[in-house]
């Protein structure tokens, strides 16, 4: 094979290589807009809830109790803080809070977990720990996804677009079809 | 030419002195964050005294000096309370030598069935240096109460032996000083409890 020829296969491979990461980048950004709404491309911060005074009688007279999801989604590394300021004992999550008092923990698990909560119309919580969306995790996705992309389109396309067989002239050979 | 290599020299000498600095005061430091849920401020933990096994009386005030776990079952318990008390193992060799410095307590829900025998017999199967508590319910609910156990035990003749009590299923921590510093939740792994009792230990 000649120099000319090998470069062709190059050109090409670069050419779908470039194609490729703006493809999964592409796809990358569009899974990120459409999981917005759970905000973990962000670091791991402090999320606190409090638990107002008087929130286990108004659960106990079938009031209506802190407006809090029956679902969280938190980010990995994020320290989950619950505030008690009732009069009794609660439990939210992975938490039990003693009146007067705040509990931490931080979520060092990413997974989908369901805990009892005392004061939820469900008495159920969910937390969904997710890994954060970073840049670093967004490079990381597009360095994985991208170059088995480009090498399964590249022998695609050289099945399917082949290269002519170089004529013995020496001539550079051609793509088929052009 | 020759000042600026030195100035080139000397920098990045003194930014990889920086450096190793940093990261040798990290290693010495640890991580001395907490893996559990953190109780703040930290309440002194509730006062009680119930009986060991043996029928010897343990107060919980005289264990100060020493961090103590305490757990609520019981001994019937058919899932939370043996897998607790394995979790209770695997700390208990994770920390070595210094689990000599922790009091691994199991305080009984269920006084119709647990005696002294009954709970001394089931800590015991997992380790010797456990201790199961036990007591009258006259005795055992201020320390339910003071403790925010929840439990439930559905209704049942006096005589019965096949029923199941509902109940909390957190490894309170208590430090040396006899504050409530630390609640394990249920599913908490040995590695991060066992952490975090070390981090007790060295305050």
């Amino acid at each position: 094979m000649k120099k000319s020829e090998i470069r062709l296969y190059i050109n090409r491979f670069l050419l779908i290589l470039g194609l490729s990461i703006a493809a999964v980048w592409l796809v990358s950004e569009l899974g990120i807009l459409l999981q917005q709404d759970e905000n973990t491309a962000r670091a791991p911060m402090m999320v606190e809830f409090v638990i107002p005074a008087g929130t286990a009688a108004k659960v106990e007279a079938g009031e209506a109790a802190p407006s809090i999801p029956d679902d969280l989604t938190f980010v990995l590394g994020d320290v989950l803080v619950v505030r008690n300021d009732d009069a009794v004992a609660h439990t939210f999550g992975p938490l039990l809070v003693p009146p007067g008092t705040s509990a931490s923990m931080p979520l060092n698990e990413a997974d989908h977990f369901s805990f009892a909560c005392s004061f939820t119309p469900s008495r159920f919580i969910g937390l969904n720990v997710k890994s954060p969306t970073t840049v670093t995790t967004r490079f990381l996705g597009i360095a994985f996804a991208a170059p088995p992309t480009a090498v399964m389109i590249y022998v695609y396309s050289l099945i399917v677009f082949p290269f002519k067989p170089q004529a013995e002239s020496g001539a550079v050979p051609s793509k088929s079809g052009s | 030419m020759k000042n600026l290599r030195t100035l080139l020299i000397v920098g990045g000498g003194l930014m990889v002195s920086v450096a190793a600095l940093f990261l040798a005061l990290q290693l010495l430091e640890g991580d001395k964050s907490f893996r559990g849920s953190m109780i703040e401020p930290s309440p002194p933990a509730v006062d009680f005294q119930l009986s060991q096994a043996d029928g010897t009386p343990l107060k919980l005030s005289e264990q100060k000096g020493r961090v103590v776990l305490i757990f609520f079952g019981y001994a019937n318990c058919p899932d939370v309370c043996p897998t607790t008390m394995a979790e209770y193992k695997r700390i208990h060799s994770q920390l070595g030598d210094e689990a000599s410095q922790v009091d691994f307590v199991f305080i009984t829900v269920d006084p119709n069935r647990d005696t002294p025998e009954a709970i001394g017999e089931f800590v015991h199967a997992f380790d010797p240096s456990f201790i199961g508590l036990t007591g009258s319910m006259e005795e055992l609910l201020p320390v339910w109460q003071g403790y925010w156990v929840g439990r439930q035990e559905p209704a049942h003749e006096a005589s019965a032996l096949d029923y199941e009590v509902n109940h909390v299923a957190y490894i309170y921590v208590v430090d040396k000083e006899g504050r409530l510093r630390l609640f394990f939740p249920y599913g908490q792994t040995a590695e991060d409890m066992t952490h975090d009792i070390r981090v007790l230990l060295a305050e």
